[in-house]
């Protein structure tokens, strides 16, 4: 790869998780762009390692796209740093970065076949011809396009039209490739299809990836780590497994796990759990360890998945089944706990042991998956 | 089992049927305004241009057309045109690509500017450009320190290519300011980000991109150089005679009907060919391409 002028770090690929033994490719430091009034990111930081598949995750208007386009040079930052490789860009021209930028819109150039569109960023760094023709051949063959090359843009469908925008952007290996929703034109089916084969070019390749999406899901099947943001701010910048289980903000337990919420006070510490006095139903809810002080108004996030339905009087809480729909291997019910008019208590449970609907259940779940948020957070 | 297959043609193919009489009703006036105002005319000036005084046929007419000074007047005319459409051309691409960068509210400002002088008829454009461009003009007295000065502007070639790209320039700039405004900025943008620079992403993504328009803004004024003229009967002298100007002269001044049309047959051909010459480059150049990529 060195004849690119491009050091490419040597990435293992090991059980799906790159080793990420060459440091980082890329980092943000205290990010911040506003339009007017708005604050578009707000001291965004985060550091990037080589090989890594990293997602910013957020609803639409949250900063994702700000954020990648201040990373590639579209959109100057207020403030902040952008390092890649070591070198300072945050001034730099888009065309200095040598990045690698995949569109939503694919981009390709109309009047340049498909061989040529990939060809392009190799002319631009003056690689012989038989060697852009065997870098091409090579490139389209790893996304499954042979024999397109002699093809126009327009005779190709919006998934392939996608995977030439690919082949682009991964054909010079750039240090570092960005993705703006790049799946968000295509039907779902194509969708779940391509993001398996960007996750395994990207392990095969050892590619880092930049990557942004506001569907949960495509997040939590392609990403090594994922960027939660709201507002311009990056709530929580962690593994999968850490934003679901772990979530730092009832932002993210909401918009991850799209948790129940259930008001309630700090009522005493054990060695291992905290203890919470729920408001409406007056239960007591063992949670994990929490360093709150008692009497501290908390917010308990529980996600659907990880209640259970038991004996009346054994749970934290009782109430009546109000809706049970099965859907495949799971059951959703809605609970109506007693004590209060709050929003149905959502549960998933397995099929064939979820409760009906009309029955008296006793709720609970385990201590390791109750997360503790202090309650003047909004949620 | 065939009555049953053959059961849903007949209504299909009656109302396919009265579509296509309801379409050529529809049709008939285009086809009679076609018929009496280009096809009758066209076939008419033809006959004219190979009819001799006593009836029979010749090509006398052609030869008198392409020989002597009715030649130079046509070598005239074709580099005059070529001039005009260069020239429309580089400052309708200059314009164009400007007033395509700016806010819409400013472009439609900008394209209001460009095109409302054209509303006002060529003849009083003309006498507006010769008052500019007069050796006393005011174009004239202001670069008097000039050495050299005054220039003469008027009455020569350059007068005429001056007036005759002033009234194109509005053609071209609508035609390419159309097309650039098709472009996809995003192209530029992802160009960019695979390392081109400004240079490059103009040679070898917005230029490309904008040939097609380019082509046929040129063919445009320059077809419609081939015919024109008012500019070039009073901005020019008598080196600068048009082909327009001599046909005109041939019918009002030598009631010579025949050889003006056949010089009028002779500017049709030379547009047609005009069309062809543009069609045929451009599949060359495609045709270049495909086997390039492959
Ligand atoms: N060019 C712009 N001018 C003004 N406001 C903008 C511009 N680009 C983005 N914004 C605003 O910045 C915020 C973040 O936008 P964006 O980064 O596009 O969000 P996302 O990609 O997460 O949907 C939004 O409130 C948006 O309205
Ligand atoms: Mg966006």
């Amino acid at each position: 790869m060195a004849e690119f002028g491009v050091i490419t770090p040597s990435v293992a690929v090991v059980g799906g998780k790159p080793a990420t033994a060459t440091g980082k490719a890329l980092s943000v430091v205290a990010l911040r762009k506003t339009y007017g009034d708005i604050v578009a990111v707000d001291e965004a930081s985060m550091e990037i390692a080589a090989g890594e598949f990293v997602t910013f995750l957020g609803s639409s208007g949250s900063g994702k796209t700000t954020t990648l386009m201040m990373i590639a040079g579209f959109c100057e930052p207020d403030s902040g740093t952008i390092t890649v490789g070591g070198r300072d860009v945050t001034r730099l021209a888009p065309q200095k970065r040598n990045l690698g930028f995949v569109f939503q819109q694919y981009l390709l150039f109309p009047h340049m076949t498909v061989h040529d569109n990939v060809a392009f960023p190799l002319t631009l760094r003056g690689v012989p011809k038989d060697e852009i023709r065997r870098r091409v051949g090579e490139t389209l063959e790893i996304a499954g396009l042979s024999g397109f090359g002699g093809r126009k843009p327009r005779e190709l469908s919006g998934g392939q039209q996608q995977r030439v925008a690919l082949c682009r952007a991964l054909v010079y290996r750039p240090p570092v490739i960005l993705m703006d929703e790049p799946l968000g034109a295509l039907d779902k089916k194509l969708r779940d299809q391509l993001q398996v084969e960007i996750k395994t070019i990207q392990q095969e390749l050892g590619l880092t990836v930049i990557y942004v999406t506001h569907d949960q899901e495509e997040a939590l099947v392609m990403s090594d780590r994922i960027a939660v943001m709201r507002n311009g701010l990056v709530e929580q910048f962690d593994t999968p497994r850490e934003l679901f289980e772990r979530p730092k903000t009832p932002f993210v337990a909401d918009f991850l796990g799209a948790a129940n919420f259930l008001p309630g006070r700090i009522e005493q510490h054990t060695d291992e759990h905290t203890l919470v006095r729920l408001d409406r139903s007056g239960g007591l809810l063992k949670a994990r360890r929490h360093d709150l002080a008692s009497g501290t108004p908390v917010k308990v996030a529980v996600q659907p998945g990880r209640l259970r339905a038991c004996a009346i009087d054994d749970g934290f809480c009782s109430g009546t089944v109000e809706t049970a729909t099965y859907v495949g291997t799971l059951v959703r019910a809605g609970v109506r706990i007693d004590g209060g008019d709050a929003p149905l208590l959502r549960l998933e449970v397995p099929a064939g042991r979820g409760p009906v609907a009309g029955e008296r259940v006793g709720i609970t779940a385990d201590p390791d998956d109750v997360n503790l948020f202090a309650g003047e957070q909004e949620g | 089992m065939a009555a049953l297959t053959a059961a849903p043609a007949r209504p299909r193919k009656l109302l396919a049927s009265r579509k296509t009489r309801v379409g050529i009703l529809y049709a008939l006036p285009v086809v009679v305004y076609l018929l009496v105002l280009f096809v009758y005319p066209i076939i008419s000036t033809l006959f004219l241009s190979l009819k001799n005084a006593d009836g029979s046929l010749t090509l006398h007419w052609y030869v008198d057309a392409l020989t002597g000074v009715n030649l130079s007047v046509l070598i005239t005319t074709l580099r005059i045109s070529a001039e005009t459409a260069l020239l429309s051309l580089v400052f309708g691409f200059i314009l164009a690509n400007a007033i395509s960068r700016l806010r819409p509210l400013w472009a439609g400002l900008a394209m209001l500017i460009v095109v409302v002088p054209h509303f006002i008829s060529a003849l009083v454009r003309t006498y507006g450009w010769i008052i500019l461009l007069g050796d006393k003009g005011l174009v004239n007295e202001t670069l008097a320190w000039a050495p050299g000065a005054p220039y003469h502007l008027l009455y020569n070639e350059l007068g005429v290519v001056i007036g005759t790209t002033s009234m194109m320039l509005p053609y071209t700039v609508l035609l390419l300011y159309g097309v650039m405004r098709g472009v996809d900025r995003g192209l530029l943008a992802a160009a960019a980000s695979m390392g081109a620079g400004r240079v490059t992403i103009f040679r070898r993504v917005y230029l490309p991109l904008v040939a097609p328009g380019l082509a046929s803004a040129g063919l445009l004024s320059f077809i419609l150089s081939l015919g024109y003229y008012i500019t070039p009967a009073l901005m020019g002298g008598p080196n600068q005679t048009m082909i327009a100007t001599l046909i005109n002269q041939q019918v009002t001044k030598e009631n010579q009907w025949n050889g003006a049309a056949a010089q009028g047959v002779l500017l049709l051909l030379l547009t047609l060919a005009g069309l062809l010459l543009v069609k045929l480059i451009s599949s060359l150049g495609a045709s270049a391409k495909k086997r390039s990529a492959s």
